[in-house]
Parts: structure tokens; sequence; C-alpha cells
């Protein structure tokens, strides 16, 4: 009988991906005469040639001969076909089905069949295409193979050799227990697995899941407030999607269809996997403003295309800012909708950079991290010295001063205060600076941070305001 | 109904009651300047609201007035975001480390939209205080403004040209200040049972005392 997708989640042998780690039962052996196989087995080994990014388009074509496909990376992929060789015409029909479908997917791999998985593997590794169904013939098809289609350690192999053991015959003859003691309870275990003694767990593959879905509009849309209200629906559904799948998306497209136009494709990215929709459908609501539309939306489409695991954070007790509740949540969507409406470099934070110069003593930096998320730390030393020594506000570029009778003018003269502190050299890195610098007092009462070049002609320029 | 009813006493401590006397007995955030503290209708900046400071030109010491509070905001274990949005020049770095200012919490955002990014800043609750120059806000944007900081428990702090005094506001308080040697005149606009006289202050910083 072949096994119905869902029940073969309920196997016992079949491993689900997040269920790693956990114990794992073996299939319990039931009662079925040893000439005939429970399981059989069909390995695809990719030759050399091909790279492992080929294993997962193949494993994908052929679940349609059997749900339960394991990967062995790097470079092959385990059939369990026992329940399916009736719809193919027994194991012949299979293999010359398989064989086709790998020509069209422009593979040449080598297929070998056994009742356990590891048989079938070590036989198509060692580039023979053996057809053994029965228990019984398990053995004996096995002994000529050569021990490097177990791909052991080399070291192992070569202790092996010393033992005068060359092929899977010599080894699976050695003792038990002597071979248990010097090379370990895995590699026997391995032997058990090969020779069917003890059941083994495979992973069953399972395709990687996408989104997609799409509403056709009654009517044609193009309010703005209509348009977001008529995705709603579909936001819905993505947000209950991923919940279901504990998964988020990073990368969100949206299409709108037109009558005559092409579709307009806005791709939404977030800086973290999400799956509230409501935070989506917030963002596609100030990415939509942003977006032209030639006519009308007939349809819209969403489609998810990778989705990645995603463990919601707990929530606080406290609400965000009373009692140090957390603000993580609040922050990150600030960030994600200023840079929405205003472009990704419309948000950044401030940092200190070791540098005499007043242009490369500060730096933009990525915006801060959520607060409470690391512990503040402090500036170095070096800058406290200077406490009110600078101006809070900093020219991009100095701004030349008019100058009368030696003094700088800015709307009226500027009046000198303070001593004057001189910042130059620089020649490291071609910005060299020879300047004294002022506080300057305008007409207005202004505190102004200026400097006269030490270089002829000696220019005054105004560079920050004390504010 | 006696005024010394126990009963009635601990309603009236509702945070949502609001009486004129007890305007006094709700802590603000000291401004770091004891004068004007005591003529702040909270002893300090209200924790939440737009407040509006009005200055002749820019530069004039709107921001000195502000960085003790600042940093004390920023400073705070469990502080929030101090979001800078829209300022005419860029901040110095260094100086505002010098003044305190923690600048992990500190975030800037330019782009050309100030008020549209002035009312998700300060209405996101992510942030302990929003500073904003922003063009000619009308009076219903100041509204949205103004219900934003509520929303998300934020002190704005919004800097217009001295012109705007001539307008309606809805700003928790409002005050104009005029630049002083080494300090600066402050006249309060506007504010909850705040005093309408003019406060000399004097800057604590080094560039003023030498001048």
């Amino acid at each position: 009988m072949r096994p119905h997708p869902e029940q073969a989640e309920l196997l016992p042998v079949t491993a689900r991906p997040e269920a790693a780690g956990t114990a794992l039962r073996p299939l319990p052996r039931t009662g079925v005469a040893a000439s005939e196989a429970t399981q059989l087995w069909v390995a695809v080994q990719l030759p050399v040639t091909c790279d492992a990014s080929q294993l997962e388009p193949l494993a994908l074509a052929v679940q349609r001969f059997t749900p339960r496909v394991s990967l062995v990376p790097p470079d092959a992929l385990l059939l369990e076909v026992k329940g399916s060789l009736h719809l193919f015409n027994g194991l012949a029909g299979l293999r010359a089905e398989l064989a086709r479908e790998c020509q069209r997917l422009q593979v040449a791999p080598l297929i070998a069949c056994a009742p356990t998985s590891l048989a079938a593997l070590t036989a198509a590794r060692a580039g023979k295409p053996l057809v053994i169904t029965t228990m019984a013939q398990l053995t004996s098809q096995l002994a000529p193979l050569p021990l490097s289609a177990l791909r052991w350690p080399d070291e192992v192999r070569a202790r092996l050799a010393r033992l005068g053991v060359r092929n899977l015959g010599a080894l699976l003859r050695l003792p038990r227990a002597g071979f248990a003691r010097r090379f370990g309870v895995a590699q026997l275990a391995m032997l058990d697995a090969l020779t069917g003694r003890s059941a083994e767990v495979r992973v069953t593959f399972r395709a990687r899941e996408h989104f997609r879905r799409r509403r056709q509009f009654s009517y044609e849309i193009e309010d703005h407030g209509l348009l977001c209200a008529a995705l709603a629906p579909l936001f819905h559904a993505l947000g209950e999607f991923l919940t279901a799948r504990q998964c988020g998306v990073v990368e969100l497209e949206v299409r709108l269809l037109h009558r005559h136009a092409p579709p307009a494709s806005c791709v939404l990215a977030l800086a973290a996997p999400c799956a509230d929709a409501a935070r989506l459908a917030a963002l596609w609501s100030e990415h939509l403003r942003a977006l032209l539309l030639p006519e009308p939306v007939r349809a819209a489409e969403l489609r998810a295309a990778a989705l990645l695991p995603h463990l919601p954070g707990s929530h606080g007790l406290w609400q965000p800012g009373e009692h140090g509740g957390s603000e993580n949540a609040a922050t990150g969507e600030l960030i994600e909708r200023l840079r929405a409406r205003l472009g990704a470099d419309a948000v950044h934070g401030l940092s200190v950079r070791a540098g005499h110069r007043p242009e490369s003593a500060w730096a933009r930096t990525a915006p801060p991290v959520p607060a409470g998320t690391q512990p503040p730390r402090r500036e170095p030393a070096v800058v406290s010295q200077l406490a009110g020594r600078r101006p809070l506000w900093l020219l991009p570029t100095p701004q030349p001063l008019a100058e009368q009778a030696g003094l700088p003018r800015r709307c009226g003269a500027l009046r000198l205060t303070g001593e004057p502190e001189r910042i130059e050299t620089g020649w490291w890195d071609g910005a060299e600076v020879a300047r004294d610098y002022y506080t300057a007092i305008d007409v207005h009462g202004v505190r102004l941070w200026v400097f006269r070049e030490r270089r002829a002609p000696h220019g005054w320029f105004l560079h920050g305001v004390l504010g | 109904m006696v005024v010394g009813d126990p009963n009635l006493a601990r309603l009236l401590e509702h945070p949502a009651i609001w009486r004129g006397r007890s305007a006094r007995a709700r802590r603000g955030l000291s401004s770091g300047f004891a004068a004007l503290d005591a003529h702040l209708p909270e002893q300090g900046w209200p924790r939440s609201g737009l407040i509006e400071i009005l200055v002749g030109r820019f530069g004039s010491g709107e921001l000195s007035l502000l960085l003790p509070a600042l940093a004390a905001l920023t400073q705070a274990a469990t502080a929030r975001w101090c979001v800078w949005v829209a300022p005419p020049l860029m901040p110095f770095a260094p100086a505002l480390v010098a003044q305190g200012i923690m600048l992990e919490r500190v975030a800037v955002v330019g782009g050309a939209r100030p008020l549209w990014a002035f009312e998700q800043t300060i209405g996101s609750g992510a942030c302990d205080a929003v500073l904003a120059w922003a063009g000619r806000p009308k009076l219903r944007e100041l509204r949205r403004l103004q219900l934003a900081a509520e929303r998300g428990r934020t002190l704005g702090v919004l800097f217009r040209p001295r012109r705007a005094a001539r307008e309606a506001s809805v700003a928790v308080l409002r005050l104009d200040l005029e630049p002083l040697p080494g300090g600066a005149r402050l006249t309060l606009l506007k504010g909850r049972s705040a005093r309408r006289d003019a406060i000399d202050l004097q800057w604590h910083d080094a560039h003023a005392s030498a001048s």
C-alpha cells in the first residue's frame, strides 16, 4: 500500500526536521517473512560532476514516486518505494520511469535498490546498479563491494586493510565484539543498519513551501484606501499561513494587475523574519503611497518566496516604556516605516571617532539598537576633555565669511570671545588643516564657531553653531 | 461630600483626573536649571506632550537649554530613543557626548517630510524625546502631533521661528528664547499654571564662562 503523505509523517522512521535531536524510535519489526522485505529503498547517486545544488530539484521531481524521499548530502537521494511499486508496474517500471525523470533533468545518476537504505546507498556509491529485493540476498549481493563505498575515514579503512579486509563480505564476517572494540560502536551500528539487523532513521525531505494568493476584485480600484482594504484579506491569509507554520518572511512581493498596463510589482523587505500580518499590511500601505500606478487595479497577488523559521518572542508583562518594558518591537517597526517612506538612508545614528579635526571626529552609523538589549557603553575619556569646547552643530563644509579690518562679518561684525584653539595637521590622509578656532557672537547673540586659516590668504570661515 | 473623605481622596489620586491645584504634584523632567524648574508647571519639562520653543535665530541656545534634560533621559537604564527629526545642521557627536548624551540612544531622521516623520516617531512609543525642526505646521497638524505625543508618551520638542508666537498653539508648553551673553532669557508664553515673567539662565558650559 502506498503510504498516504500524512501517514508517512506519522511513521516513526521518518523524522521531521524540527524534531531532530529528540529521541526517535526505530520502526517496530513486523512479523513478515524474511524472504519478503518490508521496505524497498532506491538510492540515486549523482555522478561526481554534479554539484549539490542539483540535489534539491531532483528531490522535488522524484517526490512523485513516493513521499518518503530523503536527502543524503552532498550527492545522493534515497527513496522508499515499497508502497508505490504497484503504481508503476513493479520495480522495473519504476526504475525506467525514474531514469526518464533523471534524463529530463539532465542528470545521469546511478540507481541501486535494496531492502535497507544504507545497502542501497552503498551499492550505488560502489558504482554497482544492484537490484536486491529480498533480505536473503542482501548479504551475498553486498559481499563483493569495496570498503570505499561505506565512506569511512581513511584511517579506519587502512586499519581494516592491514587486517586483510578489503570488501564488505570480509567485513561482515569479522566477530562483532572485537569489531566494536577496535573500530567503535558507531561503525558496528552502521553495519547493523546495512544488513537490516537494526532499522535506520531517515529524515523525510519536505519541499519548501511558498505562499502565493491572488484576489480578483469585482470592480476596478483606484483609491489608495480602498486598495489597502481590498488587500487586507490577503494579508490576513498570509498571517494565518505563517503563524500555522511558525515561519516568517523577510521578503514579500505584492503584484497589482491592471487591465492594459503590465503588472506593478512592489517588494517589501524586512529586517527580520516577520509573521505579523498587521505589520506587513502597514508597511505595504507605506510603500503604496510611494507607488505610481498607471491604471486602476483589477486584481492583486501576494507572493512570499522564502519562508524562514520564526519563533515570536514572548511578550513582556509590562507595556512598552513602563517599568522597563521592552521597546524592541516598536523601534524595529519605526525604522521600517521611516525607511519605507523616506528612503533607506534617512535614518541613522551618530558615533564618535578618534580624530582631532572636527570633520573626522564623528561618523554616521546604523540606527541604534533597540534600548535595553545592551548596556550603554561609555565613550572614550578623550571626549570629555573637550567638554564645552566644541559646538553642538557642525556645518558639513566650512562656509567662507566676509572680512572687514581683519575681523569676520556675518550680517554685521562678529565679536570674538575667549581663547583661540589651534587645530592643525592631518598630512597622513591628505586633508591637512591649519586653523585657529574662535567663538564668535553675532549681532543677534548667536554663538558661532569660526576659524581663521593659518595659511595665506588667512580667510575666515564659519564651521559650527554653538546652539 | 466631605473634602477630607478618604474615599474621595483615593478617587482623586487617579492619574486621569487633573485638577488645577494638583499640577504641582506631578514631577516633570528636571531641566537641569534650578531657576527654570521653579517656573515650569511640573518643576521640569513635561514627560509627554508637545512643547514649542520659539527662537529668533537658529542656534540661539535652544539646544543648550534642552541638553541637560536629554542627557538625563538617555542615561537612564531603561531609556528609549532620543530622535532628531530634520535638524538644519548635523548635530556634532563629540559635543553631545561631552554633554553627557549617550549616542546609542540617539537617532537622526532626515528626509523630505519632517512633519510626517515627526508624527510617526513621536507616536511610536519607541522614543523618550523627539526634537523636530519642521517647516510651518498648521494648527490641525500641531493638534495631531500633540495627540501623537500623548499616545507615545513622548516629549516632543518643536523648534519654530519667533513669528509663530502670533499663531494659536495646542502645545502643553510654549516658550520664547532670546540669547544673552553666556545664557538666555526665557519667556513662558503658554503653560498650565505657569508664571509668565521672564527667566534669565546661564549656560553650564565652558564657552559661556569664557565669554
